[in-house]
Order: C-alpha cells, then sequence, then structure tokens
C-alpha cells in the first residue's frame, strides 16, 4: 500500500472521511460475503440472521443481483 | 431542468452509471462521473482532466489511494483482491447519491445563461465542492481543485 501522509490540519474531515471508507468496505463486503454464503447453499433466513437483518431486508437487498449473476436461488 | 443537457453530457450520465456498476456500487456518486469524464477526452471535460494529466487510469488509481488513506485513519488496511469480487448490480437504474445530486444543482447554476448544459458544467460542479472524495482524489494526484476550475472556465469560454 503506498504510503500517503494525512493532513492534520483539516482536522474532522479527516474523520468524516474514514466514516465514507468504512461503510464503502462494508457495502463491498457484505456484497462478496452474501454472495458467498448463497453459493455455497446457505439459506436467506441463515445470511438474515447472520447479519443481524429481516429476511426481507437481505432478499430484497441481494436478491435481484444473485439473480442476475445466475445465482440458483430457488427453495430458500 | 431549465437549461437543456448537450448530448455528450447526457452521455456521460450512462457513463458514470457504469462506472459505478463497475466500482460494485449501488449508487452513483459523484467519483464515478469524474472516472466518467477522465475516460472521454473527445469532451471538453475531458480534454480539461487529461490536460492535467487526469487520465481515467490517474482518477482510478487516486481513488483507490483516497480509499485506502481514509480506512488507515480508522487504523484499516485492507488488501483490494481479498475484498472478493461481488457480482455487479444487475443492468437497473441505480440510485444517484447525495454527493452526485450537489453537483448537478452546481453544474445547472454554472450552466445559467447558456445555451445547454456541456461536460464542462458537470465537471464545474464536481469542482464545486470542497470536502468529499472527489477533493480529496484530486488532492491526492496532485492537482489543485482551483486551477482545474479555473482550466474548465477557460474551455467553456474558448
Amino acid at each position: 500500500m503506498p504510503a500517503l501522509e494525512i493532513d492534520p490540519s483539516q482536522g474532522p474531515a479527516e474523520g468524516l472521511a474514514a466514516v465514507v471508507a468504512l461503510r464503502r468496505l462494508a457495502d463491498l463486503m457484505e456484497d462478496a460475503e452474501v454472495e458467498r454464503a448463497m453459493r455455497t447453499g446457505w439459506s436467506w433466513p441463515q445470511v438474515a440472521e447472520a447479519l443481524g437483518v429481516t429476511r426481507q431486508a437481505v432478499h430484497k437487498k441481494h436478491a435481484p443481483r444473485l439473480i442476475a449473476a445466475g445465482v440458483d436461488l430457488r427453495r430458500r | 431542468m431549465v437549461t437543456r443537457l448537450a448530448p455528450d453530457a447526457r452521455s456521460l450520465f450512462a457513463s458514470a452509471e457504469a462506472e459505478a456498476r463497475a466500482g460494485r456500487s449501488s449508487v452513483v456518486e459523484a467519483e464515478h462521473l469524474l472516472l466518467a469524464m477522465a475516460a472521454r477526452p473527445d469532451t471538453d471535460a475531458g480534454r480539461v482532466l487529461v490536460s492535467v494529466g487526469l487520465t481515467h487510469d490517474v482518477v482510478e488509481r487516486a481513488l483507490s489511494q483516497e480509499f485506502q488513506a481514509s480506512l488507515a485513519v480508522a487504523g484499516v488496511s485492507v488488501v483490494a483482491q481479498d475484498l472478493g469480487r461481488p457480482s455487479p448490480e444487475p443492468p437497473r437504474r441505480l440510485r444517484l447519491s447525495a454527493s452526485f445530486k450537489s453537483a448537478m444543482e452546481r453544474s445547472v447554476s454554472a450552466a445559467k445563461g447558456s445555451r445547454q448544459i456541456r461536460p464542462a458544467h458537470l465537471l464545474l460542479g464536481l469542482l464545486g465542492a470542497h470536502v468529499g472524495t472527489v477533493p480529496r482524489a484530486l488532492h491526492v494526484a496532485g492537482v489543485t481543485q482551483a486551477e482545474l476550475a479555473a482550466l474548465t472556465e477557460q474551455a467553456l469560454a474558448d
């Protein structure tokens, strides 16, 4: 990773940028890990429970993408 | 919208959405529009960006460095390859982020009095942000925002 200096005089901008980056990282990880779980046979209720969200929420968020990617989601 | 969108400005919207999808984002952010512009040196905005060295590759690298640096503030470091590669969003309309919408509003103001909104107006809209991912990535790339804005104004005047 290239070393990059962070200018402390910017103050809160650094902390807020970290929040943005962490959200993006969490979104990317969620997409990748939900896909991995569903490709290895997990059910929607299992994924929902692991993420601490409702089945409906996780389904609504990820099903269209996974269906488009050709993941077999029948009877789950 | 009061002013019409020029055809090449309109096509940048579609490219920005494609950039968002390629970046595995479910929303179109201001930085996706910047990436789209950098890939289009046939537009006034793209010409300005490339004239200061901001090619698509350079912008992409700057955004990635900004991401890593911001994560580092929180003590987090990731190797891109370890993140896995989720499948992209299906080809449906992606939501526009607040950063994208604010840039649009500034573009409309910048284009006031013009016949249509050109890509350079969209670039001025992006450059109107003082904080956030785009300004930070430009800083990483070693580009002065004010200088870039001046070049963009000049391109519009030509």
